[in-house]
């Protein structure tokens, strides 16, 4: 801890290190791999080989990133090629534009590299068998788009400065918008991915801003530069140019990571096939909001309210998600919102002040929750698309399932935060910031994040108690045995939610139980899951230095990266909660918050799971509370109110512009414009009748009026 | 050959040639009226010779006026291209009553507008 | 210079070959036509010396072509109109080549026209002289006139004398300016000179308000062919008439000389009237972003929603010039060019399916990644390409222009002072998220979802078994001398599509040696305003506060000697 105290408040700067070039290779091969698959794809190759050429390449980044991490003394800047850059005048910072391809690598950075290519690697290993209906044209497009993912989110973790970042944050948009379109010939999938994309935009439109914001106050967008002029120049929050920095890139931040006004995308992300959702909508892309604001930390406090703007978006986040989670039917489902809530502690985690707290959750997520998409995936892909947690049960029980169940089981119990888990103890960190901070409304979300924690330990177990416990029990899905060609990971009855026929129609099925790659990465997920722990044990055990907290305290996110209770001891007032210690009372009632969710869930899911229709009947009789299981089914109405609000309200602007374009710009001013000429034509037509006559009496009116005007010259002239 | 015009006649005054203009005026405005109100080709043609002849008067008026012969000359070639036109027009009046069976100007309207 | 000239003969040359032959061999003569002069100036740009000083080249002086007035005949390249003049060489031999299966009567006429309408903008970008300009920027008008309303669609007669008479109109503006500015040339040296750096001078040296008129005339000349907001209805029935290669050349080529014209003359040549005038030009911009991208949200007609998108891409482009400061005028001149290379490339993939389904109404057509799944990867970089996907070449342009809007403020650090700033950018900014959304709208429906193909088109390809199915389209049948072409695209049409993607992608990874080469033209460019725009402010700050002591009234030339 003295170590890191004497670290604090200082922003490491970065030294030029060109021989380190290579590292861009980690950057490098996943851009190689997605041309091989698009060869692939042209040259129509049946085989496994893309997903091999793509685990491969993944793995030698990992292997790169890992030799990077093992050499790694303090933050260096790579040049590798000039991308875009120019410059005016006299040069220098304000004069110039210098945007280069180059790679910041500092402690934060290969913290997310590491388990950005890890995850990536085991998936894909994943994905090679569970894509294997698809092979061919498929099958290389699928690898194409998590190569091109991967090679986006290294750019948007590596890169020096903001706009490489940037590159990777559309970049990432990209893939997901092909990804999750993965199957497009179902139009909700393409609705999704082009969803997806667009409230992507919104967000990227504020990071834009943002950093053309941090271009015209500190001359330069790249890392090392803009910490230097950051911790020299001390900006004051006076100016609104300054303070408006955290919120736009807060926007993006939020709009990438699903975050309150931006979070209807992924659920409906969920389109894609599963390892998809695992890797990009779980473990790793929907994090890069969290990157981006532990990354650019110091500019966070350029504005007093802007930490608090982030904690209280995420808090609320968590608990609205949560609420949604709770009445969701499809596993899926239901895990994407547990990903927003779990997203929402980061947030909050940041926004009270403890960066470690944010990453470390991060880090234990992407593992647990990659581990129970890819279990749901698993279930998915054996039982036809069956996603309904009410038409599977008791899968425990089937032969070849008990992988499935048991690792389903350890990231259930991770994502309940179960006392003495990886993710306890991460989410341990978030929560004793927040209820130790001195500010009220700070400790009040904590009591907030706590609530949430129950009601995340219920939804989750509500899953596992009802799929994988109980009595054996199921019904296939409505898809096409999968060696009939493309798979759909969708079942139609995600939609609305009743479709009674399935069963009969497969009376006689039976579920495809995963072979060794699904498998394997499985138990090697669960294992992770418990291995991420390990720096937690060590910290609280054995009073070591928590690795991620090291890791965390050597990047630009320094400042969060001390536990509260270090800062509060040494200005001599030790906070309390509930008459105990923060640290003892957070311990007992998280402890007590998710042992008691997964009780609630055991009583009406495993128990007596009458019961739990009973309630939810009692509940919808009575007026005053039946809206509210309702409205939780609905999602609380956002997509509606958002269609009615922004989408058609612009919609009937949109037409009532394009037809004011049509028949007003162009129809009357434009042609009106043209008939001035015409109308001029028609006054004198009628002298041009074609009568010898009319022609003649028109010259001698013509004649007699110059006579005339002639005449009045001449009398005028002669008085 | 001025000179000996200009002897052979004595210019007279501006108030003299007054009576000649007076007529040419006449001539012509008969020969307007007439073109203007009459329908019948061969009458129109004629009054269009009226006004030629009222100018043509006026021209010789004028030349007498100033003592300068270009006028009568004038009148002259008026008179000639007058035959020649006049054997022309006749022709194509003929034409057109072959072709509608009446002289009535008022069918012919095809350069009309409308 | 002989090779300048070259190039812009060579295509009438060709087109008289193509008169003069006969007409099997019409479209490759063109062809080789249009790829001699593009090597011709490839080869003079490969010895372009002035790439990174901003300098015209050729720089000498040339034979007076009208003796007595002024007019030379004198062509000349600086980096911009070179980079343009290339676009421009580069799309001839691909426009060809795309029309060859599109264009089956009077075949002769076409190819002609098309070659003398890609020398006439050739012209244009490389005269040295005004007149020699205006003459090339409005004979564009009679090919390609010609061009909409002989192939065009069933609107062509219309649209074709739209546009003629609309942009022709435009230019008498412009026209007018440019002989005013002659004269005030012989004023002030006793002799007419229309040379585009003399008038310049000329120009500079003009009283406020004079200039003020100078930029207005100038203004709304190429704000037509821009076209900038209110002026711009020519444009999407143009384009939806247009044959596939003429809408290419329309959009890539021909409103980018209402951009070029505004970068070469009304911009340097009134420094004081476009100080005076750019926000007037920067909020007309944003209208037409924010405008022409909603109505492209309810087009269902492909070729219109395009052309709408061009209104809402260039509209952003001249945002990026009137910021007025080296990083907005640097990405608008990026963007030029690639906006040319993007949405002429979306033009001809819409026109293969077109040629394929004889609609582009995306009603009744979609899902055609299932049945032309190359088209589709095509389609999807293309659009991608036109989102501004960082990589690709729209995002650099985009980036800076909106960059530069963004800090055109009073009291930017950059030394180019500006009246826009953060809320200009934001606004303009939301054409980003419309772009993507009514980008991946048309992606979504023509390109995504399930096959839907036009009734009568169904019935004969729905024994087409696969996407690789070796036979036509049957749509052969209904005349019998349509080329028969292959369900998804032929070796022809990647052929075409091939060299943009590559371009595209280049430049969208490299764009530094091209910035590089545009910046020291963009500075020339701004030489005077940093101290416009500044008087200017002064002056309205003057005129908040009451004062009525305004310098307006003196001439500028004090304050530009002082440079």
């Amino acid at each position: 801890m003295t170590a890191l105290a004497t670290q604090s408040h200082a922003i490491p700067h970065a030294v030029m290190a060109p021989e380190l070039a290579w590292v861009g290779m980690a950057m490098l091969l996943p851009l190689l791999s997605s041309v091989v698959c698009a060869l692939c794809g042209a040259l129509r190759v049946k085989s496994k080989l893309p997903a091999i050429v793509t685990a491969i390449s993944l793995a030698s980044s990992f292997a790169i990133i890992l030799r990077a991490y093992s050499a790694y003394t303090g933050p260096v800047d790579v040049p590798i090629f000039e991308w875009m850059s120019f410059e005016w005048g006299r040069g220098g910072s304000f004069h110039s534009f210098t945007a280069n391809c180059a790679l910041y690598i500092d402690a934060l950075t290969l913290y997310w590299m590491l388990f950005v290519t890890g995850l990536g690697t085991l998936i894909t290993i994943y994905a090679s068998e569970y894509m294997e209906g698809d092979r061919g044209a498929g099958y290389c497009r699928f690898f194409f788009a998590i190569s091109i993912f991967l090679f986006a989110m290294s750019a948007l973790v590596l890169g020096d400065n903001l706009a490489m970042l940037y590159l990777g944050w559309e970049g990432v948009g990209l893939a997901s918008y092909l990804l999750i379109g993965y199957n497009y010939d179902r139009p909700s999938a393409v609705a999704a991915a082009k969803k997806a994309f667009i409230m992507n935009r919104i967000g990227d439109l504020g990071l834009a801003l943002g950093i053309f914001m941090l271009w015209a106050n500190y001359g330069t967008i790249q890392y090392s530069e803009l910490f230097v002029a950051m911790s020299s120049g001390g900006q004051t929050a006076v100016d609104w140019h300054v303070s408006a920095i955290p919120f736009l890139l807060m926007l993006g931040a939020f709009g990438k990571s699903a975050q309150i006004p931006l979070f209807t995308w992924l659920p409906d992300a969920m389109e894609g096939p599963t390892p998809v959702s695992a890797l990009i909508h779980a473990a790793t892309m929907v994090t890069a909001g969290v990157y981006l604001i532990a990354r650019l930390y110091p500019f966070f406090e350029l504005h007093p309210q802007a930490l608090a703007t982030v904690a209280w978006i995420g808090g609320g986040t968590a608990l609205v998600a949560a609420t949604i989670g709770m009445a969701q039917y499809d596993i899926k489902r239901v895990f994407a919102y547990s990903t927003i809530s779990q997203l929402g502690y980061m947030f909050l985690g940041l926004g009270v002040g403890t960066t470690f707290g944010a990453c470390y959750h991060t880090l234990t997520h992407a593992f647990f929750k990659a581990l129970l998409f890819l279990a749901a995936g698993a279930i998915m892909h054996g039982f036809a698309g069956q996603l309904d947690l009410r038409k599977l049960s008791g899968l425990r029980h089937i032969p070849g399932w008990r992988i499935v169940s048991w690792t389903m089981f350890v990231g259930c119990l991770w994502l309940a935060a179960f006392p003495f888990t990886a993710a306890f103890f991460s989410k341990d960190a978030i929560l004793l910031q927040a209820l130790s901070s001195d500010r009220a409304d700070f400790r009040a979300l904590g009591w907030l994040g706590l609530l949430t924690a129950a009601l995340t330990a219920y939804y989750t177990f509500r899953v596992w108690f009802r799929v994988c416990a109980g009595p054996v029990h199921f019904e296939a899905g409505t898809e096409a045995p999968h060696d009939h060609g493309a798979h759909h990971d969708a079942d139609h009855a995600r939609q609305k939610g009743h479709d009674r026929h399935s069963a009969a129609v497969h009376a006689a099925f039976h579920p495809h139980a995963p072979r060794w790659a699904i498998n394997g990465v499985l138990i090697v997920l669960a294992i992770g899951s418990l291995v991420v722990g390990v720096p937690a044990y060590k910290a609280v055990f054995l009073h070591e230095d928590n690795w991620a907290q090291q890791m965390i305290a050597h990047s630009s996110a320094v400042q969060g990266a001390m536990l509260s209770n270090d800062h509060a001891h040494s200005e001599g007032h030790a906070p309390t909660m509930l008459g105990m210690d923060v640290h003892t009372g957070l311990t007992v009632v998280g402890s007590s918050a998710a042992i008691g969710g997964i009780l609630v869930a055991w009583f009406f899911h495993l128990h007596s799971r009458r019961r739990a229709d009973q309630v939810r009947g009692e509940l919808l009789r009575r007026w005053w509370l039946g809206w509210i299981p309702t409205a939780m089914e609905h999602k609380w109405y956002v997509d509606e109110v958002y269609h009615v609000t922004f989408r058609s309200t612009m919609w009937i602007g949109a037409q009532i512009l394009n037809f004011a374009d049509r028949h007003f710009l162009d129809a009357f001013v434009v042609d009106g414009v043209a008939k001035i000429p015409l109308a001029l034509g028609r006054v004198f037509r009628p002298l041009y009748s074609g009568a010898l006559q009319g022609y003649a009496v028109t010259m001698a009116g013509g004649v007699a009026l110059v006579l005339a005007w002639a005449s009045w010259v001449w009398l005028r002239g002669a008085q | 050959m001025s000179e000996s015009l200009s002897s052979a006649l004595t210019a007279i005054a501006p108030a003299q040639i007054s009576i000649a203009l007076a007529i040419s005026a006449l001539l012509f405005g008969l020969g307007l009226i007439g073109f203007l109100c009459r329908r019948n080709m061969i009458i129109m043609f004629l009054c269009t010779e009226l006004m030629f002849q009222g100018a043509a008067l006026a021209m010789i008026a004028f030349a007498r006026l100033r003592m300068d012969v270009s006028g009568q000359v004038f009148v002259i070639f008026i008179l000639t291209v007058a035959a020649a036109e006049a054997a022309l027009a006749l022709g194509l009046v003929v034409l057109l009553y072959r072709r509608k069976e009446t002289l009535n100007s008022e069918v012919w309207s095809e350069l009309g507008e409308s | 210079m002989a090779l300048i000239w070259i190039s812009i003969a060579l295509p009438v040359i060709a087109a008289i070959a193509v008169a003069l032959g006969p007409a099997s061999r019409a479209r490759t003569t063109a062809l080789i036509g249009s790829l001699l002069s593009l090597a011709a100036l490839t080869l003079f740009a490969w010895e372009f010396p002035a790439w990174t000083s901003g300098a015209h080249f050729p720089t000498g002086e040339a034979a007076q072509w009208v003796k007595g007035a002024g007019v030379s005949a004198s062509v000349g390249f600086d980096t911009v109109s070179l980079l343009l003049a290339l676009l421009t060489a580069f799309l001839m031999p691909l426009c060809v080549l795309g029309s060859y299966s599109a264009i089956t009567d009077r075949v002769k006429e076409y190819y002609g026209w098309f070659l003398v309408l890609g020398s006439s903008i050739l012209l244009a970008f490389a005269a040295r002289d005004a007149i020699l300009f205006y003459i090339g920027y409005e004979f564009t008008l009679v090919p390609m006139t010609l061009i909409v309303a002989i192939y065009g669609g069933p609107d062509r007669r219309v649209a074709a004398i739209k546009m003629f008479l609309y942009t022709f109109l435009g230019s008498m503006f412009m026209l007018a300016a440019l002989l005013y500015l002659g004269w005030e040339h012989r004023i002030a040296s006793g002799s007419w000179n229309f040379d585009i750096d003399a008038l310049t001078a000329t120009a500079v040296r003009l009283p406020t308000s004079s200039q003020y008129w100078l930029f207005a005339a100038l203004m709304v000349g190429f704000a037509v062919k821009v076209p900038l907001f209110p002026l711009h209805t020519w444009l999407p029935l143009a384009h939806d008439q247009a044959p596939t290669a003429g809408s290419v050349i329309l959009a890539s080529a021909l409103l980018k000389l209402g951009t070029y014209g505004n970068y070469r003359f009304a911009l340097p040549m009134a420094p004081a009237g476009g100080a005076e005038l750019m926000c007037v030009v920067a909020v007309l911009s944003i209208i037409a972003i924010i405008y022409a991208s909603l109505i492209c949200w309810v087009q269902t007609d492909a070729k219109k929603l395009i052309a709408y998108s061009s209104i809402s891409h260039l509209g952003l482009c001249m945002l990026g010039l009137f910021a007025l400061n080296p990083m907005g005028a640097e990405g608008a001149v990026f963007y030029m060019v690639n906006h040319g290379l993007s949405t002429g490339a979306l033009f001809l993939c819409i026109g293969m399916f077109y040629e394929r389904y004889h609609t582009k109404d995306t009603d009744v057509l979609g899902g055609l990644a299932k049945r032309m799944p190359v088209w589709a990867s095509f389609m999807v970089f293309f659009t991608l390409a036109s989102i501004g996907l960082p990589g690709l070449n729209g995002f650099v342009g985009e980036f800076l222009c909106l960059g530069g809007t963004f800090m055109a403020e009073h009291d930017a650090q950059t030394g180019y002072p500006g009246v826009l700033g953060p809320w200009y950018a934001i606004v303009a900014g939301l054409g980003l998220i419309f772009a993507a959304m009514y980008l991946l709208i048309l992606l979504g429906k023509i390109v995504w979802g399930p096959l839907r193909e036009p009734t009568a088109h169904a019935t004969h390809s729905t024994h087409d078994s696969s996407h690789a199915t070796p036979h036509g389209i049957q749509l052969a049948a209904h005349s019998s001398h349509e080329p028969v072409l292959p369900v998804d695209l032929s070796v022809r049409e990647i052929a075409v599509l091939t060299p943009l993607a590559v371009a595209c992608l280049w430049l969208g990874l490299q764009p530094t040696p091209m910035l590089d080469a545009i910046s020291p033209c963009t500075e020339r460019l701004l030489v005077h305003y940093p101290a416009q725009v500044e008087r200017v402010m002064a002056e309205h700050a003057a005129s908040l506060t009451g004062s009525d002591q305004s310098p307006s009234s003196q001439p500028t030339s004090n304050s530009l000697n002082s440079q």
